[in-house]
């Protein structure tokens, strides 16, 4: 009879209090698991379906996640970081992700006791403060006045990123590769300089950079197969504009009242069209490059000219040329001088596996790359392209920044023992956070020997008794199943990727710990099913 | 059976027609099923015969005769009822209200009437809504992850979001939203202060209400007490040996950041300080402007995902997550022309063809256009322009002609100038897509917006230090970087969208204290110092007062000591200690107040050092924690007549929620935020 007091909408869903923050935290811990095996060299991949039943091989965090479509709401924070730390460094996000999941599950027993949330979110950002500090301390600046020098950790930071990928095999040959790419660009390293192409066939090695462009033909016309294919220092036309018979203005008509103006309407239609492909060669261009389609009649006007032509051209693809051969990208054909036509040293048409490229070398400005990719399987070399990806991320990282730790473990294991070094000096309930927040470093040298196949506490173990004596650098030998001075090893990492990861991590513990309550308000178009509502929850 | 002839008896009295009763009593008689009986009332009345005695054993006609003696004793009664017309009403009025008050409106309707049924239920619903706050409150308040109705994850210990995302329906749990979010919009900050104040005002009245006073008593009181504590609050004003001024703001930079930090503290404890600074600087070049009155739309905040939050840094000028169109990414002293037009051929708004006569003119068609075009950007050259920004699409052709203009420009003058006007003069083109960031820009960069493609004249030109293309992250921003700007912006970093939204809001706190403080310069104790003191001046004048609303005040007073509780609550100490030792330590130091770690955060250059937290009272003048009057001002006069709103109610009718599909609400509209 009497009406129920209902403070929110039908429907709502809310739960709070000590057993949220550990359902929070038990969420975090499934999507960390879900990542974990991925780590390290020895590292296994993931093959991941999604609904439209396109498969993905990777064991790159960030990319697992995006693919796994996290719902739970304390859960997608880690998707967040994963991808936060990918656009700010490009590497770690199997770190990043596993390193959170290990803080939380640490101080779920402290959660468990009792202890407020706020005192351990207090002592994590300090303990996260402090790694950060020892992070600063301890990187080795490597000197970038010397280029050879320089030269040298960039390839090591590469190679070691590298390690953990599916071409860990070849990561000599692409850590090259990928620095050269890398030091090509300008000041501000711009990502989208740097072109990727894949081509299905052919081994690994036999993968390619160019300095400057290459580009897979596009669709071409009749008379294409006459046109030269090589040039030597040939200019280049870069066009936004159609070469093709086709009206002048879409909302343009024309009234005639007599025969012969007709015809000339139809010649003046064809001459609109000649002259420009005129000018083009009275300006002496030999490659017409265009964005929009370049008909029949121009293709075989430009063979019979002894000039190549390639429309329907990518817009990035166009872009780089332009980078890279400098001119600009030509709204219209007049006043075509000098300044907007770009020039290289060598254009070829040149076939790789089944596919013909033009490549455009020895370019004046060259502050664009192209990697040329070979290999099997699609999804492999889509996975090829993703470490490559990571790679450049952190290379063009280590140029901006130039410190760098030591990897496997060993930053990991140093910080860990600095940590609960100083948590043994402070007196309190600080005590056991920062203790515990030190031995989640230790799962990243664990985690590494776990999926090596190692015996995990053995070799923590050693690395302890290392570190204890003040061997910072020591840690997990990959390929030996011991320990040794990566340092010395060269397996570096920018220090940036690891203050970055220590920072996202315990902001991101901190944000799941400081929640007690979850409010979850229907959809407005609260037309799905009971059913389907409370799955949304359960993640 | 006896149930339904009382009911009868009673809807006559209802219904005053007590003549009418025997034919009713014949009608409804069928209604409870007593056809037997109808039919022996019929045959008594037609034949006006004796009942057979045999037949005065049906247990029906009993009823019958008890329904007689019913009619006559409602005859006698009748009479008496004719004589007192007013006695008639109240009667009727006792009487429950569910059918007759149900049946005047439509099904699914809800009533809701009296101290048990209304007041003390939306108390409840206060209380409730309380709860989830309460634990959000102060520099120890835990975050709530709310999903909103389009499923987004906010994750949040500002009241005043988690109330718009939750969905409130409650009728009186309404009410106190509202008042919050009137404190939004009056301060915007001390939004989670008024639901708690006001709910706590309505626990405290509950208990005045079970002890027999009225609701009205009640709300004199609270009236009464909130003028006194207006009255007492600008007395409790903290002197920090600076007197702040409108004027000397400025000057006082390291005063302002403090009292700012309480206002982050209160969400992202820790980083207090370092952000506290950020804000001031940025509130103060907004400030500079030379008018009085500060916008908070001036100070932007630029979210990029990545780092962490101390990261985060300060522009004076714009950022904007923009890429730049031209070929040009870098200009120092710049001259800028705005344009809220694309730059493009001019389109006729009216449809129409543009008829071709001749071939010659078909051929000169579009020779035409572009020499139209070029001489426009050439015309704009020449008045010295070097940064075009443009709230609509730059054609393609102009974006060229742009290009090929500075490059004629260069190769003309190659021959003896030097090469550095190579650099200098070129022409940079930004795009923007929101007609408020064009708005800002232009205030910026000090420019008058043209809507039509013209050459500027002197006065319409912007000045800009410096405008460039960067990286933070992966994202590519523009930066308009200006020394005398009246914009400022805060690039925000952090890991996840969550904290990046969350700093927003403290952000936005934050500044909208400081706008405040250009109203309004008077300080308080933090911390709950200043309640407590109101508490127990309060109290004292309840004394003085002689009428009921004594108690009402008494209350009132009480409840102020809900804040430092709270307080201490959330920071897991014991509360009724920390009250204990406030209201002794407020004998002799009214600055007294619960303090919450210490001034000693996170900088970046102080990471290393140990934080010692401590909960424990202390003086706030010496711990520089400051609360703004004007905040604490219009949260009491909110929290008061929030309150009063409630507890004045005492009858709730809810129609039936209309069915069918919402009214649609035109949400993307493009708002002026």
């Amino acid at each position: 009879m009497q009406p129920m007091i209902i403070i929110l909408k039908e429907g709502t869903d809310s739960s709070q209090g000590k057993s949220q923050v550990l359902s929070n935290i038990s969420a975090c811990q499934a999507v960390a698991e879900a990542v974990r095996t991925t780590l390290g060299p020895r590292g296994m991949d993931k093959l991941i379906v999604d609904n439209r039943g396109k498969a993905t091989i990777s064991n790159d965090g960030a990319t697992i996640l995006k693919l796994l479509e996290v719902v739970h709401p304390a859960a997608r924070t880690l998707v967040d970081i994963a991808k936060s730390q990918d656009a700010e460094v490009g590497d770690g996000t199997t770190s990043v992700v596993l390193l959170t999941g290990e803080i939380l599950k640490n101080c779920r027993q402290f959660i468990d006791d009792g202890m407020h949330p706020t005192v351990i979110i207090r002592a994590l950002r300090k303990a996260a403060a402090i790694a950060n500090q020892k992070v600063k301390e301890i990187a080795v600046s490597v000197k970038t006045d010397d280029a050879k020098e320089q030269r040298a950790l960039l390839e090591k930071c590469a190679a070691t990123t590298l390690s953990s990928k599916l071409i860990a095999r070849q990561k000599e040959f692409f850590s090259k590769m990928v620095v050269d790419a890398v030091l090509i660009l300008d000041d501000l390293l711009p990502l989208n300089m740097i072109g990727i192409k894949k081509v299905n066939g052919g081994s690994l090695e036999e993968s390619r950079l160019v300095a400057g462009v290459a580009f897979k033909k596009t669709f071409s016309y009749a008379g294409f197969e006459m046109q030269p294919k090589q040039y030597q220092k040939p200019k280049i036309a870069m066009l936004n504009i159609e070469l093709e018979l086709k009206a002048e203005r879409d909302n343009a008509e024309i009234r005639l009242d007599n025969v012969e103006e007709y015809q000339k309407i139809v010649d003046a239609e064809w001459t609109i069209l000649y002259s420009k492909l005129e000018k083009l060669h009275l300006a002496g261009v030999k490659v017409v490059l265009s964005k929009l389609p370049i008909g029949d009649v121009a293709t075989q006007y430009f063979a019979d000219r002894d000039m190549f032509c390639a429309g329907r051209v990518q817009e990035d693809d166009l872009k780089r040329t332009q980078k890279a051969c400098g001119g600009a990208i030509i709204t219209t054909v007049e006043n075509l001088n000098e300044s907007v036509l770009g020039s290289c040293q060598h254009f070829e048409e040149q076939q790789i596996g089944g596919d013909r490229y033009n490549f455009f070398t020895g370019c004046p400005k060259a502050k664009t790359a192209t990697l040329i990719l070979r290999g099997g399987a699609e999804q492999f070399i889509d996975e090829v392209e993703r470490s490559l990806h990571d790679a450049i991320m952190i290379v063009r990282r280590a140029v901006k920044n130039d410190s760098v730790v030591a990897g496997g473990g060993a930053i990991e294991m140093a910080l860990s023992r600095t940590l609960r070094d100083f948590s043994r000096t402070i007196a309190g309930k600080e005590q056991l956070i920062i203790a515990a927040y030190a031995k989640s470093f230790e799962i990243i040298p664990r985690q590494l020997c776990e999926n090596a196949g190692f015996d995990a506490t053995n070799i923590l173990n050693k690395l302890r008794q290392k570190h204890a004596e003040n061997g910072i650098w020591f840690g997990v030998d990959i390929s030996r199943e011991d320990v040794t001075d990566n340092f010395l090893a060269a397996v570096w990492e920018p220090a940036v990727v690891k203050i970055n990861a220590i920072t996202a991590a315990s902001e991101a513990a901190c944000l799941i710990l400081s929640v007690d309550e979850t409010i979850k308000v229907p959809k407005s178009v609260a037309e799905t099913s009971n059913a389907a509502k409370q799955m949304g929850m359960g993640g | 059976m006896i149930t339904a002839i009382i009911y009868l008896v009673k809807i006559t009295i209802t219904r005053g027609r007590i003549n009418d009763f025997k034919n009713q009593l014949l009608e409804e008689a069928d209604y409870f099923e007593l056809l037997e009986l109808r039919k022996v009332i019929l045959r008594t009345q037609q034949n006006n015969q004796e009942v057979p005695v045999a037949n005065l054993l049906d247990s029906n006609l009993k009823i019958y005769i008890v329904l007689k003696m019913c009619f006559f004793l409602l005859a006698s009664v009748s009479n008496y009822l004719d004589f007192r017309p007013d006695q008639k009403r109240r009667m009727a009025m006792r009487v429950p209200k569910a059918p007759g008050f149900a049946s005047m409106m439509k099904e699914g309707a809800k009533y809701m009437h009296g101290l048990d049924e209304a007041v003390y239920r939306n108390i409840n619903a206060c209380k409730e809504l309380c709860e989830t706050t309460s634990s959000s409150f102060g520099p120890n308040g835990l975050n709530k992850m709310v999903i909103n109705h389009i499923e987004k994850l906010f994750v949040t210990n500002d009241a005043a979001s988690i109330l718009r995302e939750i969905d409130v329906v409650h009728p009186a749990a309404k009410i106190l939203m509202l008042a919050s979010e009137m404190q939004e919009k009056e301060v915007g900050d001390g939004t989670n202060y008024v639901i708690l104040f006001a709910s706590k005002l309505l626990e405290n009245a509950e208990d005045l209400l079970r002890m027999g006073l009225s609701q009205s008593e009640i709300i004199d009181g609270y009236l009464l007490a909130m003028s006194k504590a207006l009255e007492i609050l600008p007395k409790l004003e903290l002197d920090v040996g600076i007197k702040l001024t409108k004027d000397n703001l400025n000057e006082h930079d390291a005063l302002i950041s403090k009292i700012l930090q309480t206002a982050i503290s209160s969400k992202l404890f820790g980083y207090h300080e370092f952000l506290g600074e950020l804000v001031t600087r940025a509130c103060l070049v907004v400030s500079n402007d030379g008018t009085h009155s500060f916008n908070v739309d001036n100070v932007r905040v630029c979210k990029i995902l990545g780092g962490g939050l101390l990261q985060s840094s300060m522009v004076s000028g714009m950022v904007l997550k923009r890429e730049i169109d031209s070929e040009v990414t870098k200009v120092q002293q710049a001259k800028i022309a705005v344009y809220s037009c694309p730059i493009d051929i001019q389109v006729t708004e009216t449809k129409g063809t543009v008829l071709l006569k001749s071939a010659d003119e078909l051929l000169s068609f579009s020779k035409d256009e572009e020499t139209g075009i070029e001489s426009q950007i050439k015309a704009i050259h020449d008045s010295g322009i070097n940064v075009i920004v443009s709230g609509g699409k730059i054609g393609k052709l102009f974006l060229y002609y742009i290009y090929l203009v500075l490059v004629h420009f260069t190769f003309s003058i190659l021959g003896e100038m030097a090469l550095h006007f190579l650099n200098k003069y070129q022409i940079m083109a930004v795009r923007l897509m929101s007609k408020f960031d064009l708005r800002r820009v232009a205030k910026t960069i000090d420019a008058v917006v043209l809507p039509k493609l013209r050459t500027p004249t002197h006065e319409e030109i912007g000045y800009c230090d410096n405008i460039y293309l960067d990286e933070i992250g992966d994202t590519s921003i523009v930066v308009f970087k200006h020394q005398k700007s009246t914009i400022s912006t805060i690039i925000l970093r952090g890991s996840t969208e969550q904290i990046l939204d969350d700093c927003e809001r403290a952000l936005d706190d934050a500044v909208n204290n400081f706008k405040a403080l250009t109203k309004e310069q008077a300080l308080l104790p933090g911390g709950g110092a200043a309640e407590i003191e109101l508490a127990q001046q309060l109290t004292t004048y309840a004394q003085t007062c002689p009428g009921i609303e004594q108690y009402a005040i008494k209350r009132y007073a009480e409840t102020f000591d809900c804040i430092p509780k709270i307080l201490a609550e959330n920071s897991g100490c014991k509360s009724t200690e920390i009250l204990a030792k406030l209201y002794v330590g407020h004998q002799d130091n009214k600055n007294l107040g619960f303090l919450i770690g210490s001034n000693q955060a996170i900088t970046k250059e102080r990471t290393t050092q140990p934080i010692d937290i401590t909960c424990e009272t202390s003086d706030m003048k010496l711990n520089a924690l400051y609360d703004l009057y004007i905040t604490k001002k219009w949260a009491l006069l909110f929290a008061t007549k929030a309150a009063c709103t409630v507890l004045s109610v005492d009858e709730i009718i809810c129609a039936k929620p209309a069915g069918g599909p919402k009214p649609k609400e035109n949400k993307g509209w493009d708002n002026d935020d």
